[in-house]
């Protein structure tokens, strides 16, 4: 069975969870956090208590002091409201420090568990997935998750706090000017649930559009020669203006629907004003609340509705963060299909054994089909047959890039997928048709991945080098292994990657070494130098050599020919050429 | 809270220009919705300030408040639709405008300035100035609006009550100025942080194969570990300030609440405030405060926007290429290299190089890795600029042309395959000029029509960038005929037959002498033997041109060349005929 890895880049079935769902997924991520949520839960509720007490104070001090003309009075208790604002200041700083740590420290957690996710899941996924879609997704939401942490998760719970706890108050003072005055807050509420789906549709349209854009683009840039050489540079501007306008299209409506919240969450706040105005002014005339009361209680409806337009400025980058948490935990479900058996039975002796293997990627068809054949130790395979056969397929599944579909390859006489990830990578050689450099040295390049050479200086790297006869191949590189690799590295020529990419895998002397047209832009003068190189290399070195020049595979113990989903052992030299002249080349 | 604004040619502030009807339409709209929001305290303090008389005036208040309400509503909204069409058109203008200019530019300035720095400038920088124009410019307005007519009122009221309270002002612009001066330092490390991360997860994924065949996850995991902890450290510090601010900003602001209620209320018990006033007096602070902070975090956003807003007039404002020259002829396709030189930084990859390839000749470019191969065909074509020597068609620097009308007559075909998210007939007749016989001869020459036969849609599959399994050799035919679709005069091949196999290299190369016969081929190759009869063979090394001749002339004059042939010899019994 193969495993679906493909992310779902649709606008149809966005999660339709609540906040808080989605919100308990980051549970996991506090472990060790108790005590420093607790501690912010405290001062949260200390400073929102500080935040709330003043109002009730000021209002006391108007009703009993200054209406009275009580200033010894209206002293001593301006003496407490200076000491709550105190209490404010330090609550205040505690909840953003350690809320703020925690946000921190959940975002480290959250950017490790992806990676370490990246690291877990098969080369089947990163195939499915368009690589510049799956950068631009794991950058752009941590990157959102970060704004969220970093800035509205504190504004948010403080703000809720102050909303709950100026709403209980607001109550508890008097219950039906408290409950009048939160009577245009339900009501926007409603039409916040109301409009919402409008307002994230038309957001989620927009962030498609400009990941269109960003699109369009990288691919017009990274291909900029082919669009100038072609004379399509009206090629690129159209495509681009299409984008663009769609961009600026999407933007507006997403723009018109989400800067409704502002203005109509400061519309409820001067609606519950009027309400406790008017409300208050009646109930003061009839003699049933004082003056100072209600001055302090516009006070509360002001904590109860700043806060709350203060959320309706986050609002956005909530939903954002949220979306893009929707996106990251797509991933971080994911689990590979590709487990380590436990040891089965050793049956055989040859080196690798495919035992009626078939395999087809995700709704294809069978690239192979019951294909069996053995590779003994110290030998040399070629792999022929024509483009688009299942060359780089059979040597994949050699190195257990991927698993057949049905049958078994055998490793050492084991199941390969027995085999820790140590073991098998320390056996297997490979080197890729598309070879990759990271940015760094030559030197950094070479030493990569390599556990013999990790603690070995550089001396002792060039003595090794040296010995297995690769520094020769060093004069390829304008200051040799110090040669540095850009990000882009087109100031690497493609011969030369892939001679970094074959010292890289000659120097670890794996027992099995699998050449993809791994020298096919190398020039033959260097490639009889990398032969010499591989003669070099240990007699148990069993070598499987893909490529297209006769002469690479010429010193082949046997050569197969590799079509049509079957694997067929050419005999000699001259029939293998002959099946290539006459083989079905364009299946 | 005035920042020193930058004194770099253009400012953003210039940027706004042409767009002076909407900035104007914002501004007056920001002022209105703001003058509507100091009304509303003055109301209240009427409203309670009437209580101890007549109730009748409280319908009044009724209506005048909800008409205030409905009027801050209106005019809210209104000026953020204003808002988002000006920030959206100034980036959709400024995405146009950076796009015109590359658009002008050569292959070499974007290789030089390389794509994913002008993403940025067309994503995050665009975006930069786009929260400028949508934040800034009217919270800039309407912040010192509030300030300075709440700062009015509050005199207007009472003098010295309003000094007072104005006293803490210094406190928070002193505060802000200590943190965010520290904290636009830290933003700066940080993104730097970010990008370090954003480069480990794109190696991660660009290199996933290699990663697991080397069973490196772990080293990557470090790798990422060190950029994730380093981002954390500074998120951290950058906290610190921010816990550190906000408090002292609040307790401030809570320090001229206190000395409302101390002063104010002595003034008030000495009856010379009314109670309605002092109400007004903490309605007008809370009015105060919050553009100060405000401001305070715009000069962030103006900040942000200022550094994005250079990058991107570093951009608009690159030197183009020379204008191509005007020359509309049909080249009958002698190219003439003499002396290029193209260097890199400070090194040559191409040195005094010199040859010509007359019309309706094979030349082949053959030497080492490194070479600079592939540079000679870039200069030919003017994708790169060499910083001396000339190239020429028929005699005529290649300066000289239209360039449009040249690239209409040469066909390159590059080593890498770059194929674009479109079908595969769009991706072959890339060339608008293609009509759909030289569509189809260009498919046959290249061998294509089984492979497209088989597929079920046939030339209206659209290829995309993996996934869908194209072999390397089936890129790189699809590359070849989309130069075949030209029609081109001149044909270069950069190591075309590298992933093809012999048998269908010979079948293609017989094709193209047959299909396009005349056409001037020169074929950069590691193989000899299929170009031993060609016209003419080039031998590069290292930037220079060691030999050039016929194969049987190399063979007897170059020790360089004898040695390639010789490495190639050993096979020469399996050697096809070309």
């Amino acid at each position: 069975m193969i495993m679906r890895y493909r992310l779902n880049t649709t606008t149809a079935s966005q999660s339709k969870e609540s906040i808080w769902v989605a919100l308990r997924r980051l549970v996991p991520l506090m472990a060790g956090e108790g005590r420093s949520i607790a501690i912010a839960f405290g001062a949260i509720l200390v400073s929102s208590a500080a935040t709330l007490t003043a109002p009730l104070i000021i209002s006391h001090i108007v009703d009993r002091f200054i209406t009275t003309g009580d200033y010894a009075g209206l002293l001593t208790w301006s003496g407490l409201l200076l000491c709550v604002f105190l209490v404010g200041l330090a609550s205040g700083y505690t909840q953003t420090r350690t809320m703020g740590g925690v946000g921190r420290r959940i975002l480290f957690n959250l950017r490790n568990a992806i990676f370490v996710k990246l690291q877990d899941l098969p080369v089947a996924f990163f195939n499915q997935n368009r690589s510049g879609d799956l950068i631009s997704r794991i950058n752009n939401d941590t990157d959102k998750l970060n704004q969220f942490f970093s800035q509205a998760l504190m504004q948010f719970l403080g703000n809720a706090f102050l909303i709950v706890g100026a709403g209980i108050l607001l109550v508890a003072l008097d219950f039906r000017l408290g409950g009048a005055a939160l009577v245009p807050a339900a009501l926007v509420l409603i039409v916040t649930q109301l409009i919402g789906g409008w307002v994230k549709r038309a957001s989620y349209k927009s962030l498609q559009s400009l990941g269109g854009l960003s699109g369009e683009v990288q691919e017009s840039l990274a291909n900029f020669k082919v669009i100038v050489a072609f004379n399509r540079l009206d090629y690129f501007r159209d495509k681009f203006a299409r984008a663009n306008t769609a961009n600026y299209d999407a933007s507006i409506r997403a723009g018109v629907a989400s800067n409704l919240f502002i203005p109509l969450y400061g519309l409820a706040s001067n609606l519950g004003q009027l309400v406790v105005l008017a409300y208050g002014i009646m109930l003061v005339s009839q003699g049933q609340l004082t003056v100072g009361l209600l001055i302090g209680f516009l006070l509360y409806v002001n904590s109860f509705y700043t806060p709350l337009r203060q959320l309706a400025t986050i609002w956005a980058s909530l939903q954002l963060a949220l979306a893009g948490l929707d996106r990251i935990s797509e991933v971080l479900a994911l689990e590979t299909d590709m487990a380590i058996l436990d040891t089965t039975a050793v049956t055989g002796t040859a080196l690798l054994a495919f035992e009626n293997v078939s395999f087809h990627y995700p709704e294809g068809e069978n690239v192979l089909h019951d294909v069996s054949f053995a590779l003994e130790r110290g030998k040399t395979y070629a792999l022929i047959g024509p483009t688009g056969g299942g060359k780089s397929t059979t040597a994949s599944l050699m190195a257990r890039l991927y698993d057949p579909t049905g049958g078994t390859v055998q490793l050492d006489g084991r199941d390969i997928r027995s085999f820790t990830p140590q073991e098998r990578t320390a056996k297997i050689g490979f080197i890729l048709q598309e070879p990759f450099l990271f940015s760094g040295t030559v030197r950094d390049n070479i030493r990569y991945g390599n556990p013999a050479m990790a603690s070995v200086d550089d001396a002792a790297l060039s003595a090794q080098l040296d010995a297995a006869g690769l520094s020769d191949l060093l004069g390829h590189f304008r200051d040799g292994l110090d040669t540095t690799l850009t990000a882009g590295g087109d100031a690497m020529s493609l011969g030369q990657k892939q001679l970094v990419a074959f010292i890289r895998a000659a120097l670890r002397e794996p027992e099995l070494l699998i050449l993809d047209e791994a020298t096919a832009n190398i020039d033959t003068v260097t490639e009889q130098l990398l032969e010499t190189i591989l003669e070099h290399l240990p007699a148990t070195t069993t070598k499987v050599v893909i490529a297209h020049r006769l002469n690479t595979i010429k010193d082949a113990d046997e050569i197969f020919f590799i079509n049509g989903g079957t694997v067929t052992p050419a005999g000699s030299m001259q029939n293998a050429i002959e099946m290539l002249m006459h083989g079905d080349m364009t299946s | 809270m005035a920042r020193p604004r930058q004194a770099s040619g253009s400012s953003l502030f210039g940027l706004l220009r042409p767009y002076w009807v909407w900035i104007s339409g914002l501004v007056a709209l920001t002022i209105a919705s703001n003058a509507l929001n100091l009304v509303g305290p003055q109301l209240i303090s009427g409203a309670i300030d009437g209580i101890d008389k007549a109730g009748s005036n409280l319908t009044l208040f009724v209506v005048q408040f909800s008409t205030l309400a409905a009027g801050i509503f209106v005019l809210t909204y209104l000026q953020s639709i204003v808002q988002t069409l000006a920030s959206e058109r100034v980036a959709r203008d400024l995405r146009t405008q950076l796009i015109a200019r590359i658009a002008e530019q050569d292959f070499a300035y974007v290789q030089k300035v390389t794509a994913s720095q002008l993403l940025t400038n067309l994503t995050s920088d665009v975006d930069a100035i786009k929260s400028f124009v949508s934040q800034a410019v009217s919270s800039i307005v309407s912040s010192l609006f509030l300030i300075i007519g709440a700062s009015v009122l509050l005199l207007l009221i009472d003098w010295q009550l309003a000094l007072a309270v104005l006293g803490v002002v210094p406190i928070i612009a002193g505060t802000f100025y200590f943190v965010l001066s520290r904290v636009r330092k830290l933003f700066r490390k940080s993104q730097e942080a970010i990008d370090w991360l954003n480069s480990v997860i794109n190696e991660s994924i660009l290199g996933s194969s290699l990663i697991r065949l080397l069973n490196s996850q772990a080293l990557e995991y470090d790798k990422f570990l060190a950029a994730n902890t380093q981002a954390k450290t500074i998120g951290m510090s950058i906290l610190r300030l921010f816990a550190a601010m906000i408090p002292i900003i609040t307790f401030a602001t809570n320090l001229a609440t206190l000395t409302i209620v101390v002063f104010g209320g002595h003034l008030v018990i000495s009856g010379t405030l009314t109670l309605g006033n002092f109400t007004a007096f903490n309605s007008y602070l809370s009015i105060l405060i919050f553009p100060i902070l405000i401001i305070g975090f715009m000069s962030n956003v103006v900040a942000q926007a200022t550094a994005s807003y250079d990058r991107i007039t570093t951009v608009l404002n690159a030197a183009v290429p020379a204008a191509t020259g005007s020359l509309v002829a049909d080249i009958r396709g002698t190219i003439a290299v003499e002396k290029l030189t193209v260097q890199y930084q400070d090194r040559a990859v191409l040195d005094g190089v010199s040859f010509t390839a007359n019309a309706g000749t094979r030349t082949a470019v053959i030497g080492p890795t490194a070479a600079g191969k592939t540079q000679l065909l870039y200069a030919i074509t003017g994708l790169i600029v060499p910083q001396s020597g000339r190239v020429s068609y028929d005699g005529v620097a290649l300066g000289e042309y239209d360039r449009q009308s040249l690239h209409q007559q040469v066909g390159l075909v590059f080593q890498d395959s770059a194929t674009f998210n479109l079908t595969l007939r769009e991706n072959i007749a890339f060339s608008n000029t293609v009509d759909d016989e030289s569509l189809k001869k260009a498919i046959a020459t290249a061998e294509l029509d089984d492979f497209i036969a088989a597929l079920p849609q046939g030339l209206d599959t659209v290829v995309s960038e993996r996934g869908t399994s194209l072999s390397g050799g089936q890129k790189q035919r699809i590359m070849l005929a989309r130069a075949l679709a030209l029609n081109p005069r001149v044909l270069l091949l950069d190591d075309f037959t590298a992933r093809v196999d012999a048998r269908t290299e010979a079948k293609i190369l017989g094709n193209v002498r047959q299909n396009y016969p005349g056409i001037t081929l020169i074929s950069v190759t590691q193989k000899i033997a299929p170009v031993e009869d060609y016209d003419q063979i080039v031998l590069l090394m290292e930037g220079t041109m060691l030999a050039s001749g016929t194969h049987a002339e190399l063979m007897a004059s170059s020790p360089e060349y004898m040695q390639i042939y010789a490495s190639q010899q050993s096979t020469n019994d399996y050697a096809l005929p070309a």
